[in-house]
């Protein structure tokens, strides 16, 4: 009994998931399934705070940890869950989209990111990111007229396996290896050798670490991400980019520090790699792109690299420093991708932007903050985040990826403020968007909200920001 | 003593304004908004030059708060005089900008007056600044609103000047993102005075490529040659208001910089750069001035003896003598006020002509006798005529560049001697001889609002000229301190 109570934010899901299922013929008209999806997301955040009073402990045998870490993160995906909800109000009117089905497979699929920040054994780790990416398989086919849809979900599906079985294979060496799945078991094992001298475990850990880099989109396994972003609808896009995202560097900073933090030196290497490459190639690939979900496919990609930044040096410190960022990176990327979804059809590609500053004053000001974030420019919460992930890489010594770091973000910066110059310096070529319904307007306003006041007062975030 | 944090209320009070404009104002009350804010933080700025003890070279009116606990990182404001100047050129600046912009801006008027706000904002808070961090939020904070000044409500060439200017300064600031994480990282401070104290601890081969980091900002912005080449685009290409923003404060928060950041942490780093500084600093003074001279557009003319007249004052900072450093910050007002005006009289003067070409021009003084009269005493003070503002600036700058070394007092000079060429040069061009029959049957001559824009100006050129202490007193304690503290290893 007391194991299963520290699940219960995840309980509250999944009742909520297989409840809408069961009733699900006789609410596709209504509007249950969002509101009930809604209070689920903030009924498991708030247990998830709840559950963390009791004190920090491990249940299921040592499988489930349940810590500060983890409820920052369980917090973190009922938001992008409860957001990405908001957000699809209305982009389900159009659609023959089965709603009940739609909120279910979103409350799922959120239940696989809390096991998954929660799990401290790679089996269940393995577990729950599949049932994450399992359910995202079918949201971003759920349009199925659509055949870019279907396409994309088939990309997805083929490339998310293949990581899924890079994954498996590094858990299956490292048990090799060590004679177990736990974490704490891992560390005790590998406390024996010196560091980088058992080859067998260097290809589990690079196994792992690239496993865990598809979930994060990154550099060399991100090539997922554009297709899957363009062809899904836009708030899934969203909800992959900010909740796929945040779990996938939640795991790996719980790979890192708590299960093979005795071979902090390769892991580093792998990271500092992983997230250099992730940075500029994200960030030139941009330059190019004229279609905006695609292009905040790229912006994702870029920011998988800077969130990767913290963990290179393998402290705690760092941790939070990736935790901090991950916190801020989710609301400013759903808040551009709400923006996105609220001006609709036109919103999906860049020529729609032209004049929207003319038209719509309000509208452009957030998309204006939500790339200024983007691009980490004060007083917004991407400069604190760059700055916490940048003062961690100084700290551990890397000074050219640092500088690389920060050279790229001149790039990027002008990828975003192409949007800016098209709402703001362009005459408007297209009648003005309809006005967006009060569900996404929240949205819009709670991302907002997040963005400047942790840019104004990022210090309020650090004491949940504590590492594993 | 007062009754409220003098600072933080100035710095902020553009910014509610913004805020207010952009919630609440309608395109009719939008500049009346502005002016009306503007003109209270003048007021609400008051104390400081009331209050303020010249004799005293620390830090006056500090506020402090927590800010980043977890980060050591405080919010902390405080002047002294060497920024006080600064700050009374801000918040007047920002007047005269909307004077210049009441009848000239016509479309999406509210967030014109919002970007200037939060402009002054950024501004004020720049120079108000006592630690690092918020040195750089508020060096980024003026980021956002100038790119969107010149993109918006500017020329022809307008997006690709503000993406231009965007790039540049952007390139520069984040090298100096990093440059102040590693300075935070060996001194585990922000805060300048701690810093100053705590510089030991950097190491001078660290000194050398944190001055080089930082060097990368400040150079941008002053912006020193090479580094120059988004100016003429910007400065043309931005509405008048912009001009003003730009030449006026932009260009002088670099040469702050050095003064704030590079002189008091980075002692050894200065002294490693010092020849390259002062030759580029010529460099731009004549180079500068010879591309000066060839310009037929009236604007980009002026725009370009900005990269001249930035080359005496990085000349005057680093010759690193009293003279020297004082004459540069007084020539940094100076050029303040004066490239402002010039801009200010060449935005009044294309709003009815429509043209910046000085072929276009011709005999103006036939039919605007005031304008001419106020363009001439601008252009005397440009060209640094004893008796107005820029002759002090320029006369201890040169001093002290003698002091150093004489070729290079020789050069400034000769840069002098090439900077009354151009200006005199284009007076001619544009206001003397016959009446270009393109300008026939256009009224000409200033009205009562613009001349009150200009009359602040036009008085401050003279009082500066005839009673440069009035400045100089400000800054002798800071200076001397500053160079002192220098000197010590």
């Amino acid at each position: 009994m007391s194991d299963l109570a520290l699940l219960i934010p995840e309980l509250i899901l999944v009742v909520m998931a297989v409840g809408l299922i069961l009733v699900a013929r006789r609410i596709q008209r209504t509007p249950v399934a969002p509101v009930g999806t809604v209070f689920a997301a903030m009924a498991a955040a708030l247990a998830s705070g709840w559950v963390l009073s009791w004190g920090s402990k491990t249940g299921f045998g040592g499988m489930i940890i349940l810590d500060g870490y983890s409820q920052f993160f369980k917090i973190l995906s009922a938001a992008t869950l409860a957001l990405a909800v908001l957000l699809s109000v209305r982009s389900l009117d159009g659609e023959q989209v089965p709603r009940a089905e739609y909120h279910a497979l979103l409350l799922l699929a959120t239940t696989g990111m809390m096991l998954a920040v929660s799990a401290h054994d790679l089996l269940p780790l393995y577990l729950s990111l599949e049932t994450m990416t399992l359910c995202s398989y079918i949201l971003v086919g759920i349009r199925v007229e659509r055949p870019s849809s279907n396409e994309a979900a088939i990309k997805y599906f083929l490339l998310g396996s293949f990581a899924s079985a890079l994954l498996i294979y590094g858990i299956s060496l490292t048990y090799g290896v060590t004679g177990t799945t736990d974490f704490a078991g891992i560390t005790a094992a590998l406390s024996g050798h010196g560091p980088g001298t058992n080859l067998l475990l260097l290809v589990a850990i690079g196994l792992v670490s690239a496993g865990l880099a598809f979930k994060i989109a990154a550099v060399p396994l991100h090539a997922w991400a554009p297709d899957a972003y363009q062809g899904a609808s836009a708030p899934v896009a969203a909800f992959l980019a900010a909740g796929s995202k945040a779990v996938g560097l939640a795991a790996l900073g719980r790979v890192c520090l708590a299960a093979y933090s005795s071979e902090g030196h390769v892991l580093s290497a792998v990271l500092a790699w992983l997230a250099g490459l992730s940075i500029v190639v994200g960030s030139i690939i941009a330059l190019s792109q004229t279609d905006m979900k695609r292009l905040l496919a790229y912006s994702s990609i870029t920011h998988a690299g800077y969130a990767l930044l913290g963990l290179i040096a393998g402290t705690p410190d760092g941790a939070s420093a990736t935790m901090t960022y991950a916190f801020f990176y989710v609301f400013m990327t759903l808040g551009a991708f709400g923006v996105v979804i609220a001006l609709g059809e036109r919103g999906e590609k860049l020529d729609g932007y032209r004049g929207l500053a003319a038209q719509r004053p309000g509208t452009a000001v957030l998309m204006l903050v939500f790339l200024m974030s983007l691009i980490g420019i004060p007083p917004t919460a991407g400069f604190a985040a760059k700055f916490v992930v940048i003062l961690s890489v100084v700290r551990s010594g890397h000074m050219a990826l640092a500088v690389l770091a920060v050279v790229c973000s001149v790039v990027s910066a002008f990828f975003y403020m192409r949007v800016a110059v098209f709402m703001y310096m362009n005459e408007p070529q297209e009648s003005p968007p309809a006005r967006f319904p009060v569900a996404v307007f929240a949205a819009l306003a709670v991302a907002a909200l997040v963005t400047v006041i942790g840019g104004i007062s990022p210090g309020s975030l650090a004491p949940w920001a504590v590492s594993p | 003593m007062i009754p409220y944090p003098v600072l933080t209320t100035t710095t902020f009070l553009p910014l509610v304004g913004a805020a207010f404009i952009l919630l609440f104002g309608s395109e009719r009350v939008a500049r009346w908004v502005a002016l009306i804010t503007t003109l209270v933080t003048l007021t609400a700025s008051l104390p400081l030059y009331l209050f303020f003890d010249k004799a005293s070279s620390a830090l006056q009116f500090v506020e402090s708060a927590d800010w980043i606990p977890s980060l050591n990182i405080a919010y902390g404001m405080g002047v002294d005089g060497i920024s006080l100047p600064f700050i009374f050129l801000a918040t007047l600046l920002t007047i005269l900008c909307i004077g210049a912009s009441w009848e000239a801006i016509r479309v999406r008027v509210r967030e014109f007056y919002a970007a200037l706000l939060v402009a002054e904002t950024a501004m004020i808070g720049l120079f108000s600044a006592s630690n690092l961090f918020l040195f750089f939020v508020f060096w980024e904070l003026m980021l956002v609103p100038v790119f969107l000044l010149i993109g918006v409500w500017g020329g022809p060439g307008r997006v690709y000047a503000s993406i231009k200017f965007l790039v540049f300064t952007f390139s520069g600031s984040v090298l100096m993102l990093v440059g102040m994480i590693a300075i935070y990282r060996s001194c585990g401070t922000l805060d300048f005075k701690a810093l100053a104290l705590a510089r030991a601890s950097l190491q001078p081969a660290d000194q050398a490529w944190l001055f080089a980091a930082f060097l990368a900002a400040f150079a941008v912005k002053v912006p020193m040659f090479p580094l120059h080449t988004w100016l003429p685009n910007a400065h043309t290409e931005a509405p008048t208001a912009g001009s003003v923003i730009l030449a006026g404060i932009l260009l002088k928060m670099g040469a702050y910089g050095f003064l704030r950041v590079s002189l008091p942490i980075l002692p050894q780093g200065v002294q490693l750069f010092l020849k390259p500084m002062l030759i580029i600093s010529v460099v731009a003074i004549v180079w500068g001035a010879y591309v000066t001279l060839v310009q037929t557009d009236v604007k980009r003319l002026i725009a370009f003896s900005s990269v001249s007249h930035m080359g005496f004052v990085t000349l005057g900072i680093f010759t690193l003598n009293p003279g020297g450093v004082e004459g540069a910050i007084l020539q940094m007002i100076n050029h303040g006020i004066i490239s402002a005006a010039l801009f200010l009289c060449v935005g009044m003067i294309y709003e009815r002509t429509h043209t910046r070409e000085i072929k276009d021009y011709g005999g103006v003084a036939k039919t605007a006798p005031v304008y001419s009269t106020l363009l001439a005493l601008f252009c005397l003070a440009a060209a640094g005529t004893p008796g107005l503002n820029s002759f002090v600036g320029e006369f201890l700058i040169v001093g002290g560049a003698f002091k150093t070394q004489a070729w290079l007092g020789a050069m400034a000079v000769w840069g002098v001697a090439l900077g009354t060429a151009y200006l005199i040069w284009l007076y001619y061009r544009v206001v003397m001889g016959e009446m270009n029959p393109g300008l026939t049957g256009l009224k000409l001559e200033l009205n009562a609002r613009e001349v009150a824009t200009l009359a602040p100006l036009a008085a401050l050129a003279v009082c500066l000229g005839l009673y440069p202490e009035c400045v100089l007193s400000y800054l002798r304690a800071p200076v001397t301190q500053l160079l002192a503290t220098r000197i010590a290893p």
